[in-house]
Formats: C-alpha cells, structure tokens, sequence
C-alpha cells in the first residue's frame, strides 16, 4: 500500500512538474520578444546560426532555425508548421523535374537575405600533399557530376590545370540525398549551360549517377568529403562549408576565360548581373533570374553565384501571430543591416543597397512589423554608404581584378583556397603563377604586398575576416617562383604521378608465397609430429 | 464427517443443474472493472487508431502503385513512380547481415553466462549484458559513425580483394572494374549491419540464456554421467532443448533490425536501387527513407511513406509472431509463462 | 507414532553405507575445477604465438592494415595453434570441448568488450565537452557556429527530456498499468483482444510512430512541432513495451495469494490494491523505467515531431523542444570538432541518464514478487509479532470468566 502511495506521489509530483513548465512558460511569453521559428535550407545555415546566436545575445530574440534542406522548408511554410523559411529557390509551382506543385494557401513574401557562391569543395592529393588550388571549367564540372569523367587523371581535368600532375584516382562525386536548394541551384546553372550534358532540368532531388553518393544536408556532403577516405570526392556546397572545414574549393572558369574562386567580392560582381524581378504585383517579385550572371563577361565574376532568400507570411494565420510577426520583422531587419557585416567572415557575400531596400518594403508587409522597414542612413551594410545610390555596390566596384596566373593557359597560381590556406607545389608540366596580383580576396593566403592593401583600403570593408597566413604562401612551391611574376613555361617539370600499389603481379605472389610458408612452418610441426607418434607408438 | 455425507445426499435429490453464481459486486468492485475495462479500452483503442490511420492514409498510395509498391526499386511519388523494391531489400539485407554478426556472438555469450561461468561472475555479466539492452542506439550510431567507419575499411578492402569471386563480397565501380579506393567502402550495409548487429545482440543473448538455463539439470547430469565432455552435454541437451529460445530470440532481435533506425540513417548512403555489393557503398532502409523523406513530402508522398512505414510494420509483425508462436511451443518456452 | 515406525523398518529399503563403517582411508580431494598448468600454457602459448603470428603477417609479409584486420587474423591463428596444441595430447573429443568453450568464451569477451568499448568510447570523447561545466548549465542559444567549448551547453536538451518523458509517463504509467491489470484481473474475450493487439504493437517501428504523430497531429491539429507532440510520439512507442512487460509481471504473481484474499472476502478491488499490485510492485517499477529508459533513448519518434530548437523552452504546448538524443544528432550532423565534440558530451550525459535509469531498475527489481529484501522482512516480522500480541490480548479478554487463570502478580494479591 505505502509503494502504491508512494508511485501516485510521484506522478502528482510530475504532474505538477508539466504544470509549472506550462506556467514558467507562460511568464516567460510576456517577454519583448515573441519566439519564432522556421526550417529550410542548409546552405544559409552557417549565417542564419550566427544571426539567431547574435540577436539572442544582443536583443534577447529567440530564433528557432532546423536546417532541414530548402525543399522541407518550403513544404513545412504551406503546411503552416513554421514561421518562416529559407530557400535558395522560390515555391515551385511548376517544377521543371515534375515534382508536386508548391502552393501555399496564406500569402507570403519574399526576401533576400543573403549572397553567396555555392562552391565545389573537394578532397585531393598528389603524393599525399594536399591539392588547394585545383580549378575547372564549367564543362568539366558538369561532366563529374554526370559520370562522364571518374577519374581525376582525366584530360579536360589537366588541360584545366597545367601546374598539377593528375593522380589516376576515382571522382567521387558527393551530391545531395533530401530535396536542397543547393542542388537546384546548381542543376539549373548546369541546364542553363550545358543543356547537352544535363537535360533533367532544375531539381531539387539530384539523381545519383555513376560513382556518386548522395549525403544528408551542407553538413553531411561537406562532412564527407573532409574525412580521410573521402580522398577524391569533391561536392557542391556553399562557401562557407567549405571554409569552416578547412577545406579548398575549385576555381571555377567564367565566361571572361578566368578561373575564380567564390569570395565575397566576386560572387558581389557577379550578382551585380542578376536579374531582379521587380514587379512588385507579381507573387515572385524580388526572385532571381541567374542568365545574366552566368554569361557575365567580367573577370572577376564568380559564375555560380546567387541569392539565398526568406519566405515570410504577410498574412495572420494558423501559429503565426502578430506578436510572432513582430519579432520576425525585428530579426529581419537586423539580418538586412548589422547582419550583412559578418557575411563575408562566414563565407557568404552582403546584399546590395537595391535589394535592401526592396527587403526593407518587404519587411513593411509582415503582420505586427508596425510598417518599420529599414532606415538605410543607419544601416551598417558594408556594400554601401549613407547616401549612396540604391544601384551601386561598393563592394562589387572595389573588388580587385584576378590574377595573371588565373587566367586560362599554361600558368596556375599556387595560392590556397576556401578554408585551405596553404599553397600548392607544382607538380605538372605547366608553371606557377604568381601572386603579383595578389589580394584578390581574403580568404587566399594573403601576400601582403602593396596591391592586396590597396584593395583592402579602398574596399573600405572588412575583408581580412579570415586568419591568412603569409608565411605559407610559397612554402612548398617546388621552383619558388610563387611570389615573382608569371613566368611561363619555366615551372618544374615533374614525373606523371602514379599512384603506389603495394600488391600486383609478382610481387603480390611472392608476398602470398612468404605468408603461406611462414604459416607452414608454424603449423605444420605439430601435425608431423603427431603422426611420427602415431607411426611409431604400435 | 457425517455432515459432508448429509450435503452430498441433498444434492443428489436436488435437481441436476449448476448453480449460477450471482455475485452482486459492490459499488468500489464496479468502478474498478469500469477503470480497468476503460484502461484496457483507451489501450487498444490508440493502438488500434494507429493502425488504422496508417493503413488508411497508406491506402491512398497503395491503390496508386497497386502491386508494384513492392517491386518497384525508385521512389519519386509526385511520378506516381514509387515502391519499396529497393529500401526493402537494403532494410533486409542490413537485417540479415546484423545477424550474421549477432547470432555466433549471442549464441557463444548466452552459453558462456549458462554453462561456463558461475558465481558472482555470471550475475555482473548478466547484468552488463543486460544494460547494454537499454544503451540509446544513437550511442551505437556515433561509434558506428566516427569509430568503425574508418578502422572497418581496410577489412572490407581486404575482403573484396580476396574473396571478389563470392558476389557479394566484390566491389566494382560503375564501369565494372573492381575498386580499391577507401572511399568505395563507406557508408555500406555491412558496416550498418555491424552496428545493428551489435545493437541486438543483448536481447537475444538474454533470451538464449534463459532458454539455456532452463535445461532440465537431470538431463544434464544424465549426460555427464555417460561420459559427456561439456561440449558433448551442451550439443546433446542443452542445444537442443533451447532451440527454441535460440530461434525466438535471433527473430526477435530480426524484429528490431528491421525497424532500426537512426544508426542505420546516420551510416549509409541512401540509395534507390537494388544493390548486392553489401561492401559497396549505398544502402537503404525504409525507416531511414521515412526520416530522410517527411520533411519534404506532399499530401501524397506522405502517403507513400505511410505505405512504406506499414510494409515495414507488417514484416516486423511477421517476424515477431513467428518468434512468439515458435518460443512458445518450444520445451524451454512452454515451462515458462512468459 | 511408534507402531508405524516399527512396520516401515520392516519393509525392504535403500541400504545407505554408513560412513562410520568405512575404514577407507579420505585420499585428498580432487579439484575439478581450475585448469592445469599444461592448459594454462595451451592458452597462453597459442595466444602468445597467435599475436606474433598476426603481427608478422601484417608487418612484413602480406599488404595489410588496420587493427580490426590484425585481430581476425590473430584470432582465427589463435584457435589453430591452440586446437593443434591441444591435439598433442588429447583425444578428438576433448579437443573440440577445449576448443568450443574457448569458442564461447571469446564471443563472450568480444561482445562485452565491444559493447562496454561503446560505452567507454562515448563517454572519453564526451569527457572533452563535459569538461566545461557552462555545458551542462548553458543552452545553445548564444553559441554561434564558430565558438568554442566555452561556449554553450545542452541545458535546454536536458530540461527537453525530463519534460517530455515525464508527459509520456504520466500517460503511460496508469494507461499502461491499468490496461495490464485489466488483462491480468478481470480477464475475458475483449482481454485477449487487447493482448493480441499490444503484443502486435511492439513490433511498431519507432519511426513509424514518429511519422504517425506527425501526420495524425502535427499536420492536422496543432500544424506546430512541440514538445507535447514528441510526448504522445513517446507514448505511442512505449506503452506497447510497458503493458507487455507490467502483463508478464502480474502473470508471475502467485495465484494462491488472490484465492487467500477471495477466500477472507474481500472484493476485486481490494484483492488488486491490497495484494496483487504490492506484490508485484518491484517488477512493475522495473517495467516502468525499463520502458522509460527506452524512451528517453529512441531517436526517431522525436526527430519527426519535437523540431530544433537552440534555446531553453519549458512550454510543452507550443515551439520547438528538442530532447538530448535529438540534440545529439543535431550536433554530430555538423563536421566541425567542437560541434561533435559537444555531440559525444551530449550522448554521454544521455548515456549517463540511461544507465542511472537502469541501476535504479535493477536495484528494485533484481527481486521475484513477494521475496523481500532484508528491511521489509523485518518490518513483517514486527508486524506479525504485534499481531500475535494483539491475538493473545483478544483471546484472554474474550475467555470466560471460569477459564481466566490470574496473572502471577493477580495470584500474590489473592495470596
């Protein structure tokens, strides 16, 4: 009787426990802010995890963020079980790969929040020395990801890169397995370009082809890869990832014939070609259309460049409230000014005044926002000044003009890549580039010669974000003409790698031939003996 | 004595019919089999909802796919092109490899705890075995994940190099020609049978032990008598005896193979096609398509997934009751009341 | 008594040796347990040989690599030299005896060696975030993606857990119990439904219960992930697994003592809350937070419902609530070493959790029903003692006057 008593005090005492969660709750509800919640893509995660932890901290905002893929996220905004959420890709009411049609039944807005470049992070070495400076043409690129090419070896893969010797290695392409805004992005670059090669259209759902596996989110594809057998894969990921793991990305190719590297200031240049809708009537207004950027015929343009953007509901319905819609507004004006200043540190690149502005009329239409957009003479965006024409991007005009070396042809700058700072010795027939032009962006191993401060000055902006070390700019360059100008046809010549194998032919025999009869003479011993016993004992 | 003689001749003359006991329960009596009865009925009646909420909303797809939800290997509903063909085969195979792996161990382990050891050694080891039942297999999924995954390669490498004439065991890339990359290796079935495998092992090892120990100490002695080493006891009574348990148990733990799931979601690689290379990379289970494919699915492709949550179900359902049917019309099971 | 004795003697019986009568000198006693030194030297030896063996291989003959690799190879030349060595001098059968218990013994210590290295494995590379204490008092709320350990913690998982668990119990515990009670007490042809229908929901997969909530309320009603939600997902996975194991358990409970308690007249009721369930007690606790443990551990049924959340919620009813095996997969999704190092401190605490869980339910539960543990009994034995007295105080009073015997102090006043 007395355990019985005992067991129901218990449950009275948890009872009483989920009461006064209930009621704790309810105290804490009458805060400032009302806490709101939203999912979507991963490819903005990195910036929308260090927004949400800097508005906890300064305005005391909750902001709950499940980077669950663009894809989860806009079908969790139509069935209304989030506040808001990130895609890189609007509601696709007519999906070119026939997936269902997305139609929210509750009026929502769009709203860009941030730039970037979505990256090819890899995993290479050529005897076992990292390779952080390998690029690509976008044909090749779309011949990976296709299963055309599997192995880096490959021809195309070489003419892109004359300063390496190409080890015989499978590609492991890494692509995503859950619906991602990523993938999109980057099957309509490939079906806009390359619309031989990839005939699937824009798909949120990235087929898996040849050698391919297909990973979980940013994190899984980017996780993969930097693992130890992940050596040869390389995937498709924003930026930041890239960064964050330490790891290189491919320079890729633009339509002014030179290989770039997705930092802030080129993928600033790039999207100054974007095609904004500006029909503010139209259910897509402010939405993409990325021709122009792809075909950009400036140097410094980094071709897969786009816009990640906020779905917000303009309407009061189901768990969205006018309470909910004040904080999202407040979060969101934070996200279009203060927010910008860390993008380019996280891998990202800031919006422009033109789409702040837009944003800050679309901020004006969330229930509870109170009709407050964004003051832009307060706003702290590095891309513009108080007073500045909406058109201009200061970024974009002070971004520095690329290198010699990464220009299409024999020479190939050495300098690291995306979170791998280390430069690359020079293993092929091709030459090494210099770093004349050096400073080109932040994130390359800084030189520290008077250009690179140049730009940095005159950017006004803060680009030395990452921890560069100039030390390791010319480190292991084998001619040491890393940091003189180019000089072409002059680079070490190496012999064509290949990769060792420790058991073929005669030799694995012999290897079998040793262990079996090092296993004979262990065994077989005692086997005799007992038979010499045997024969003996009658 | 007398007395009991008078009774039983009254009844003789009375007439030849049963009393009918008519127990007027009291007011607490009624409550309580009122509460009990609504207990049993909330009960049943969650669980019944459940099942009917997803063999209705399965329906839905089902009627769609008709027969060919089984057969079909791809999975892209808004097609109306779906099926299980693929992540039923990968959810079994993991399954089965999980049991290549757990049976010789639980097996060994539940004799070990029965026949070998004794004392207060036996019951630490109970008890250790025991606990590992309820380790969380998120546990089980980090050391797959961050542990095995790398030190398991150079053994599936070894194994596709010397036994690539076994189907199974060969590893080829697309093109056919035999890989040796590591990256060839991971996130594969057999490495997420591994981990599943190791997961079950406690329940099963817990069941043959309890069948084992159930041996019948006559026969044991008995045997032992005539001359048995303890091996010859064990294969001659002790085995035999618990096969029952044996059966039941490994069935049981099949059971909870199949419905693992985020072990199984956090190590493969998911794939939509029917892959026999268990070394290779790319496999699928169904509970890992469901919790990779909710988020984004729409009305109908939830459906599907319902569909597929209850192919899984019913195949649990299976293997459990085979279990249960089979243990309890064993010796060792039909002593017991469990 | 004497009459009966004497015919029984008469009747032919087993004839015991009496020991006194054997003049058979006591040899020593033979110890038949333990192991010679000549096995010990099999074991050892071939261990010995097997190790080199492995490491020769793999060293310098053949292109090998990795311990797991280097221990197949140890292992099976283990069981070769050890079965040669003992085939020297023993016939067949007692080589596949030695051989076979050798067999069982190592899957033995695989096993628990591999799964208390589980444990181990998590628990060190969790001792690394476990070492800031902010982490077990902060949420996650102010950690961006790039700080370090300092920063942070998985509060808000804990308190996650506790609340949902304890929704889940409060639902299942008297559902669960009273459903068992129901099959057990009051028994018929609904009963043996209700069993079939629970035995058949064990084999439920978690995530389809998961994907059940989600649907049936997220989706439908509350269009909200929550932590009430994650709850009922709880629920729906546990109670199959408590109402079978509190029904096996009150299956154990003698029948002899319900028809003591039907026979001294007391009703239905009574018989469960008096009897039944007090003597089925610990094995119900057991039941209970074995079921507990296995919730608070499954993964799937909360990554559908509960939803992400970086920061403390303590309401149940609305927003997010993540819950600390969520928390760990949420963490480890991220390749960065802080984020999986906080997600192995987060599993260890869940580890931790879950083995406390286990400990309380084996100390409770490590008894049949009805067998008491040393307090208890002396606590019965107190009680029926008293009872006598009373007896004996009762029966005095109530004797008739004529039988009264005096107490002695009574007998010396008389006197």
């Amino acid at each position: 009787m007395i355990p019985i008593r005992r067991i129901t005090h218990l449950f009275a005492a948890l009872v009483l426990v989920g009461l006064w969660a209930v009621a704790g709750a309810d105290s804490a509800q009458a805060a400032a802010y009302y806490p709101i919640s939203g999912s979507g893509s991963t490819w903005s995660q990195n910036a929308l995890d260090q927004w949400r932890s800097n508005v906890a901290r300064n305005y005391a905002m909750t902001i709950n963020y499940n980077g669950v893929g663009s894809t989860s996220g806009r079908r969790d905004f139509i069935q209304g079980t989030v506040d808001f959420a990130i895609s890189e890709i609007p509601f696709q009411a007519h999906p070119e790969d026939g997936s269902a049609s997305e139609i929210p039944s509750t009026s929502y807005a769009y709203m860009p929040i941030v730039a970037g470049g979505t990256s090819f992070m890899y995993n290479l070495k050529i005897s076992g020395q990292r390779v952080t400076n390998l690029r690509l043409s976008g044909e090749t690129l779309t011949k990976i990801f296709t299963g055309k090419i599997t192995n880096w070896n490959d021809a195309a893969i070489k003419a892109d890169n004359p300063a390496l010797a190409m080890p015989s290695k499978t590609i492991v392409p890494v692509v995503r397995s859950d619906g991602s805004g990523t993938s999109a992005q980057f099957t309509l670059w490939m079906s806009k370009q390359f619309p031989s090669m990839w005939t699937t259209g824009m798909t949120s759902q990235f087929p898996l082809i040849g050698n391919a596996k297909a990973q979980k989110g940013s994190d899984g594809v980017s996780g993969y890869v930097s693992q130890n057998y992940g050596e040869g894969a390389i995937t498709y990921v924003e930026y930041s990832y890239a960064k964050k793991a330490g790891f290189p990305v491919v320079k890729v190719l633009n339509k002014a014939g030179y290989y770039i590297e997705p930092t802030a200031p080129s993928v600033a240049v790039a999207l100054t070609k974007a095609q904004i809708n500006t029909d503010t009537s139209s259910v897509d207004y402010l939405t993409q259309i990325l021709d122009g950027v792809y075909n950009s015929t400036d140097p410094r343009t980094y071709p897969l460049s786009s816009y990640s953007y906020v779905i917000v509901p303009t309407q009061v319905a189901g768990i969205f409230t006018t309470d909910k819609g004040n904080t999202l507004s407040a979060f969101m004006r934070y996200v279009l000014c203060e927010g910008q200043q860390q993008a380019d540190t996280l891998g990202y690149s800031p919006l422009p005044m033109n789409l702040v502005l837009a944003g800050s009329d679309q901020i004006k239409k969330i229930p509870g926002s109170g009709g407050a957009g964004v003051d832009t003479s307060k706003c702290n965006n590095p891309t513009f000044k108080a007073g500045d024409s909406p058109s201009n991007n200061l970024l974009a005009q002070t971004a520095p003009q690329p290198q010699a070396c990464d220009k299409q042809g024999t020479t190939q700058c050495t300098t690291g890549t995306g979170g791998a700072t280390t430069s690359t010795a020079v293993t092929g027939t091709g030459s090494s580039g210099s770093t004349a032009k050096a400073g080109t962006s932040s994130t390359t191993a800084g030189t520290g010669n008077s250009a690179a401060s140049n730009s940095t000055a005159a950017g006004g902006t803060d680009q030395s974000g990452t921890v560069t070390d100039g030390t390791t700019t010319d480190g292991t360059s084998l001619d040491g003409t890393s940091a003189a100008g180019a000089i072409s046809g002059s680079g070490a010549a190496s012999s064509p790698y290949t990769l060792t194998d420790d058991g073929t032919g005669s030799n694995r025999s012999l290897m079998m031939a040793a262990a079996g009869l090092l296993l004979g003479v262990v065994i077989l011993p005692p086997l005799l003996s007992d038979r010499l016993k045997g024969r003996s004992k009658p | 004595m007398t007395l009991v003689l008078d009774e039983a001749g009254l009844a003789l003359a009375a007439p030849d019919k049963a009393r009918a006991i008519n127990v007027l329960p009291g007011l607490t009596d009624r409550i309580f089999r009122t509460v009990a009865y609504a207990a049993g009925g909330i009960t049943v009646a969650i669980m019944v909802a459940v099942g009917l909420f997803l063999s209705l909303r399965a329906s839905t797809a089902l009627r769609v796919a008709g027969f060919s939800f089984l057969t079909q290997r791809a999975w892209a509903p808004e097609h109306q092109i779906f099926g299980v063909g693929a992540v039923l085969f990968g959810t079994v195979t993991i399954a089965l490899i999980a049991l290549a792996i757990s049976l010789p161990l639980s097996l060994g382990t539940a004799l070990l705890l029965s026949e070998v050891v004794g004392g207060r050694l036996r019951g630490v080891l109970v008890t250790l075995v025991d606990l590992m039942a309820a380790v969380p297999s998120i546990v089980f999924g980090l050391w797959g994940v961050y542990f095995l995954q790398a030190e398991i390669i150079p053994v599936s490498q070894w194994i596709a190099t010397s036994f690539s004439w076994i189907p199974v065991f060969a590893v080829t890339n697309a093109d056919g020609s035999s890989a040796t990359d590591a990256s060839a290796f991971t996130s594969s079935a057999f490495i997420a049978g591994i981990v599943v495998g190791l997961m079950v092992v406690p329940t099963q090892t817990s069941i043959m032990r309890e069948a084992f120990t159930r041996a019948p100490i006559g026969e044991r002695e008995g045997a032992y008598a005539l001359g048995a080493t303890r091996w010859g006891m064990i294969r001659t009574v002790v085995l035999p005896f618990g096969t029952g348990g044996i059966i039941g148990g490994t069935m049981l733990g099949l059971g909870r193979a199949l419905g693992e799931t985020i072990a199984v979601y956090m190590i493969i690689s998911p794939i939509f096609d029917i892959n026999w290379q268990v070394l290779k990379t790319g496999s699928n289970s169904v509970s890992a398509l469901i919790a990779l494919r909710y988020g984004e699915a729409s009305d109908f492709g939830l459906s599907a997934l319902m569909a597929a949550g209850l192919v899984l179900f019913v195949l649990t359902l299976i293997v459990n009751f085979t279990a249960s049917s089979i243990v309890a019309r064993s010796r060792s099971g039909a002593e017991s009341d469990g | 008594m004497a009459e009966s004795a004497q015919l029984t003697l008469e009747q032919p019986r087993t004839t015991l040796p009496s020991i006194t009568d054997a003049d058979v000198p006591e040899g020593p006693r033979r110890g038949v347990r333990g192991y010679t030194p000549r096995q010990l030297f099999d074991l050892f030896g071939s261990m010995l040989g097997a190790v080199a063996l492995a490491t020769l291989l793999f060293g310098w003959f053949l292109p090998l690599d990795g311990p797991i690799g280097w221990f197949v190879v140890a292992f099976v030349s283990f069981l070769v030299l050890y079965a040669l060595m003992v085939r020297t001098d023993a016939d067949r059968q007692e080589v596949a005896d030695r051989v076979v218990t050798v067999l069982i013994g190592s899957a033995g210590v695989i096993l628990i060696g591999a799964l208390v290295f589980i444990v181990v494995y998590t628990l060190t590379r969790g001792s690394e975030a476990m070492f800031h204490w902010n982490f077990l008092t902060q949420t996650m709320q102010y950690a961006g993606p790039l700080d370090p350990l300092s920063v942070g913690g998985i509060m808000h998982a804990i308190v996650g857990t506790l609340i949902q668990i304890s929704i889940a119990l409060v639902i299942t515990v008297p559902l669960g119990i009273g459903t068992a009670v129901y099959l057990n007490e009051v028994g018929g042809r609904f009963a043996r439904f209700v069993r079939t229908v629970s035995d058949a929901m064990t084999a439920l997969p978690s995530i389809v219960a998961g994907l059940f909530v989600y649907a049936a309320l997220i989706q439908a009603v509350t269009k909200e992930r929550s932590g009430l939600a994650a709850a009922i997902a709880i629920t729906v996975m546990m109670m199959p697994i408590v109402v079978r194991s509190a029904d096996v358990v009150l299956r154990l409970v003698p029948q002899n003592l319900r028809e003591a308690s039907y026979a001294l007249g007391s009703s239905r009721w009574s018989t469960v809350w008096h009897v039944v369930l007090p003597t089925a007690r610990s094995g119900l606790v057991t039941a209970v937070i074995l079921g507990t443990a296995r919730g608070i551990g499954e993964t799937s049924p909360v990554l559908l419902t509960s939803g992400i959340t970086a920061a403390l919620n303590t309401n149940p009813l609305s927003g997010p609530m993540i819950s600390l095996p969520l928390q760990v997969f949420d963490f480890v999704r991220s390749p960065e070493p802080t984020m999986v190092a906080r997600g192995f401190g987060a599993a260890a605490v869940l580890l931790a959790l879950v083995l406390t869980l286990f400990l309380i339910a084996r100390a409770l539960g490590g008894k049949a029903p009805g067998e008491l543990s040393d307090r208890q009994r002396r606590r019965a034995l107190e009680a029926s003692k008293r009872d006598l007295d009373r007896f004996t105080i009762r029966a005095n009073r109530a004797a008739p006057l004529d039988e009264f015997e005096p107490p002695a102090s009574l007998e010396k006043v008389t006197a």
